[in-house]
C-alpha cells in the first residue's frame, strides 16, 4: 500500500501520543536508578500488576470504572515498596549484582502471579474517552490517547513538584548524591529509598493503566515488551535523567510507529534497537545524561 | 504405660495388617500423561485443556474403566505436565514422560510451534533401528498448523484441517454476501499459527472464491495453497504477538476501503487489534478470525468490538455431548473450546484403542504397549467426535473433523452455519 505524507505524519502522531506510557515507564525506571545507583527490572512487571489489582477490586467491588485509575496506582505504590524490601533493602551494598537479579527474578514471578490469577486470558481494561476520535483536516487523534497523554503529563509535573519543591524531594535527592553525606545530615536513607519506590510504584501503576487502556485490554503479555521498551527510553534519556526519559519516550514511541509504516512490523524493532544502540556508542549518557550525573 | 500398650498395639496390627491387603486389593491403573501451557501467557490452553482431560478421565472411570487384554478393567490416571507452548519445554517434558514414566500415551502440548519442535525429536519411522528418536505415541489435543503429524509416525493429531474450513466458509461467504469483493487483513508474524494460517490458507481460499485483495492483485497467489505466502505478507499490515499499538495497522485497514477485513492472530492482539479498528471507525462489512480465536479470551476481552466476528471452528455446544463436555470443564475451572475440547475426544480414542489392540499393562510390557498403541491409532479410520464423526487420515496421523462457523453475537460466539447441511 502506498505511503503519502499524511500517513507518515498520522503514523508520528499515534507513536508520540501512545510514548506518553513509556515515558511513564522510563521515568520510574531513572527515578530508582538515580535514587540507588541500581536498575529496578520488576519495575514493568510492577506496573501491569497494580493495574490488575486495580481492575480486580473495581470489577469485584462493583466501584466505578474510573476509579481503576486511582486504585492502580495506589496498588502499585504497594507493590512497588514491596519489591524494594525484598529485591533491594536487604541486599548486601557491595553486591550491585545481587538486587538486579532479585529485581529479574521478581519480573518473572510477578507476572506469573498475574498468569495464574488470570490463566493468562486477556481482559478488558476501561479506556477513558474511548468513543472520541478528533479529527483535524487529514488528521485524527484518539480521545483516549489525548487522556493518556494529558494524565501522563500531570503525573510528571507532580512528580517533578515532589522531586524539587518538597522535602521528600530533597531528601531523595541527597540520598541519590551521596548517602552517607544524607544520613551525616539525618536523613534516613533506607526510609527515603523506601518511599522512593513507592511513589515510583505509584508512578507505574499508573502507566500500567494507562498502558493497558490504550490498548484496551490488559494481558500479562504486556510485561516483557513494556520493560524493554522502558529501558530503552531510560537508556536513550540518560539514566538518571528525568527530563531524558519524558523526551526519550516521547521519541521512541513516535520512531517506533514511523519504523513500523515505513519498514513493516518484522523490521520495526530492528531500527528501535539500532537507535539503542547508535546512543550507547555516540552518547552513552544519553539525551541528558551528563546534565544530571551524580558527583 | 500400659494402657498406651494395649490401645497402640491393635491400632499398629491394623495398620500393619492394612499394607499387606492393600496392594492386592488396589486397582490395576494405566497411565497417560498430558501437557500443555500451564505457566506463561498462554495458560489459559493448558488450564483449559486439563479440565476437560480431568472431566473424561473421570467419564471413563466412572464407566467402568479400560477393559486391558485379560479381561480385567483398570482406572485410567493422568500426570498433567507444564510444556509453557514453548518448544524447549515441550520437548524436554517429552523426553521425560517417553523415558521416565510409565504412561502409555501422550496428549498435548496444544501450541503449533511446540508441538513442530516437539514432532522432531520423534522416531521418524517406525522400526528403524537407525534412529534413536523417541518410541512414544503422542495424540495432540490442537496444534492446529497444517501437516505437522507427518513429522514422526509416532505423532498423531486430532485437530480440524483449516485448508477445508477456511475454503467452505470463503465458499459458503461468496454465496452469502454475493456484493462483498474485497478483502484484506493481516497477521501475528511471530506466531506461526496465525502467520502460516494467514499466509498459505487464508488468502488463498478468497482468492479461489473469487475476493479480489483491496489493494491490488497479490504477486503469485493464485488460489493454491501457500501460493505467493511470502508477498501476502508484505502487502499486508501485521504485527507481532506482544504488540500494544495498532494505529498503523487499523490505518492501513481502513485505508484499504475492503469489504472483508481478516484478523489473523490470538485472542490479545486480536481483541487489541478490533478495538483500534473501532476507535478508528474503520468499519468492514464482514470480519473473519483465525480459529484459535473463537474462544471465551476474546468475549472476556473484547466481545462489543468483535461483534459480528465469524471464525470456523470444531467445537460448539450443539450436540448433547458437546454440551455436556462444556458444562464440565466449567465445573473443573475452565473453559471448552477448540482446543480443550480436543482433549475429551482423545481420551476416548484412547480407551478405544486401548481395548481394540489390548495390552498387558506390566512394566515388563511398557514399550510394547505403547506399540500396540500406536499400531492402533495408524489403523483407526474413524472415531466419534463431540460434534459429529471424524475421520482419520491414516498415512499422515490427521484427523478430519466436523466444524461449524460461528459468529460473535451479544457477547457470545453462535453457530451461524453448519457445511454439513449442504454437502
Amino acid at each position: 500500500m502506498a505511503i503519502d505524507f499524511i500517513d507518515v505524519v498520522q503514523a508520528i502522531i499515534d507513536g508520540l501520543l501512545f510514548g506518553s506510557t513509556y515515558a511513564l515507564i522510563g521515568l520510574g525506571f531513572t527515578l530508582i536508578f538515580g535514587a540507588m545507583h541500581k536498575l529496578n527490572l520488576a519495575y514493568a512487571a510492577s506496573a501491569i500488576a497494580g493495574a490488575y489489582v486495580g481492575l480486580a477490586v473495581i470489577l469485584m467491588s462493583g466501584l466505578p470504572i474510573v476509579l481503576t485509575f486511582v486504585l492502580g496506582p495506589v496498588a502499585g505504590g504497594f507493590i512497588g515498596f514491596g519489591v524494594y524490601i525484598t529485591c533491594f533493602r536487604y541486599m548486601p551494598a557491595t553486591n550491585m549484582l545481587a538486587p538486579l537479579m532479585a529485581s529479574i527474578g521478581a519480573l518473572f514471578f510477578i507476572d506469573e502471579i498475574i498468569i495464574h490469577a488470570t490463566a493468562g486470558s486477556p481482559l478488558a481494561f476501561p479506556a477513558v474517552m474511548d468513543d472520541v476520535f478528533l479529527e483535524v483536516g487529514e488528521y485524527g487523534f484518539r480521545g483516549d490517547l489525548i487522556f493518556v497523554l494529558v494524565t501522563s503529563l500531570i503525573a510528571m509535573l507532580v512528580l517533578l513538584y515532589v522531586l524539587f519543591g518538597t522535602r521528600l524531594g530533597l531528601a531523595t535527592r541527597a540520598v541519590s548524591q551521596q548517602v552517607v553525606a544524607a544520613e551525616l545530615c539525618g536523613i534516613a536513607s533506607h526510609r527515603t529509598n523506601a518511599t522512593t519506590f513507592a511513589i515510583t510504584g505509584v508512578l507505574g501503576g499508573l502507566a500500567g493503566c494507562m498502558a493497558a487502556a490504550a490498548v484496551g485490554v490488559i494481558s500479562p503479555l504486556l510485561t516483557v515488551p513494556i520493560t524493554v521498551k522502558g529501558l530503552i527510553v531510560t537508556v536513550i534519556g540518560g539514566l538518571g535523567s528525568i527530563p531524558g526519559a519524558i523526551v526519550a519516550g516521547f521519541a521512541v514511541g513516535g520512531f517506533e510507529n514511523l519504523f513500523l509504516l515505513l519498514f513493516g512490523v518484522n523490521q520495526r524493532d530492528i531500527y528501535v534497537f539500532l537507535l539503542l544502540f547508535v546512543f550507547l556508542v555516540f552518547r552513552p549518557n544519553g539525551l541528558f545524561g551528563k546534565a544530571i550525573n551524580r558527583d | 504405660m500400659t494402657n498406651l500398650k494395649r490401645i497402640l498395639k491393635p491400632a499398629v496390627a491394623a495398620a500393619a495388617l492394612s499394607a499387606m491387603i492393600s496392594p492386592a486389593l488396589a486397582e490395576e491403573t494405566v497411565h497417560i500423561a498430558g501437557w500443555g501451557a500451564k505457566s506463561g501467557p498462554l495458560r489459559s490452553f493448558g488450564v483449559n485443556s486439563e479440565a476437560v482431560l480431568k472431566a473424561a478421565v473421570k467419564e471413563v472411570n466412572d464407566s467402568g474403566g479400560i477393559m486391558l487384554a485379560d479381561g480385567t478393567k483398570a482406572k485410567l490416571e493422568y500426570t498433567y505436565y507444564d510444556s509453557a507452548c514453548n518448544a524447549e519445554q515441550a520437548i524436554s517434558v517429552a523426553r521425560k514422560v517417553a523415558s521416565e514414566s510409565s504412561a502409555l500415551i501422550g496428549i498435548g502440548p496444544t501450541c503449533s510451534g511446540a508441538a513442530a519442535a516437539m514432532f522432531g525429536v520423534f522416531q521418524k519411522t517406525v522400526g528403524d533401528d537407525t534412529d534413536t528418536g523417541l518410541q512414544f505415541p503422542i495424540l495432540t489435543d490442537t496444534a492446529v498448523r497444517n501437516g505437522l503429524a507427518k513429522i514422526s509416525q509416532w505423532t498423531f493429531r486430532n485437530t480440524p484441517n483449516e485448508p477445508d474450513m477456511y475454503d467452505k466458509l470463503f465458499a459458503w461467504v461468496a454465496k452469502t454476501y454475493p456484493d462483498l469483493k474485497t478483502i484484506y487483513g493481516g497477521t501475528e508474524t511471530d506466531q506461526g499459527h496465525s502467520n502460516g494460517t494467514y499466509s498459505k490458507v487464508i488468502v488463498q481460499a478468497s482468492k479461489r472464491h473469487g475476493f479480489d485483495w483491496a489493494t491490488g492483485d497479490i504477486e503469485g497467489v493464485t488460489g493454491d495453497l501457500g501460493s505467493g505466502s511470502a508477498e501476502v505478507l508484505t502487502s499486508s499490515s501485521n504485527w507481532l504477538m506482544a504488540d500494544t499499538n495498532f494505529s498503523v495497522q487499523a490505518r492501513a485497514f481502513k485505508k484499504s476501503n475492503a469489504d472483508i477485513y481478516v484478523i489473523s492472530s490470538h485472542p490479545f492482539t486480536t481483541c487489541g487489534m478490533l478495538k483500534e479498528l473501532k476507535r478508528r471507525r474503520a468499519e468492514p462489512k464482514l470480519l473473519i478470525g483465525l480459529t484459535s480465536s473463537s474462544s471465551a479470551e476474546v468475549m472476556k476481552g473484547c466481545a462489543e468490538a468483535a461483534e459480528g466476528m465469524i471464525i470456523p471452528t470444531s467445537f460448539a455446544p450443539i450436540t448433547p455431548a458437546a454440551e455436556k463436555v462444556a458444562m464440565l470443564a466449567n465445573e473443573n475451572g475452565g473453559d471448552a473450546d477448540l482446543h480443550s475440547a480436543a482433549a475429551w475426544e482423545n481420551v476416548m480414542i484412547i480407551k478405544q484403542v486401548i481395548e481394540s489392540v489390548g495390552i498387558d499393562n506390566t512394566p515388563e510390557s511398557l514399550m510394547a504397549d505403547r506399540r500396540k498403541i500406536r499400531d492402533g491409532l495408524e489403523m483407526l479410520e474413524q472415531t466419534q467426535g463431540l460434534i459429529g464423526e471424524v475421520q482419520r487420515v491414516q498415512d499422515e496421523g490427521e484427523a478430519l473433523k466436523p466444524y461449524v462457523f460461528v459468529q460473535a453475537m451479544n457477547g457470545m460466539w453462535t453457530v451461524i452455519h453448519d457445511p454439513r447441511a449442504t454437502n
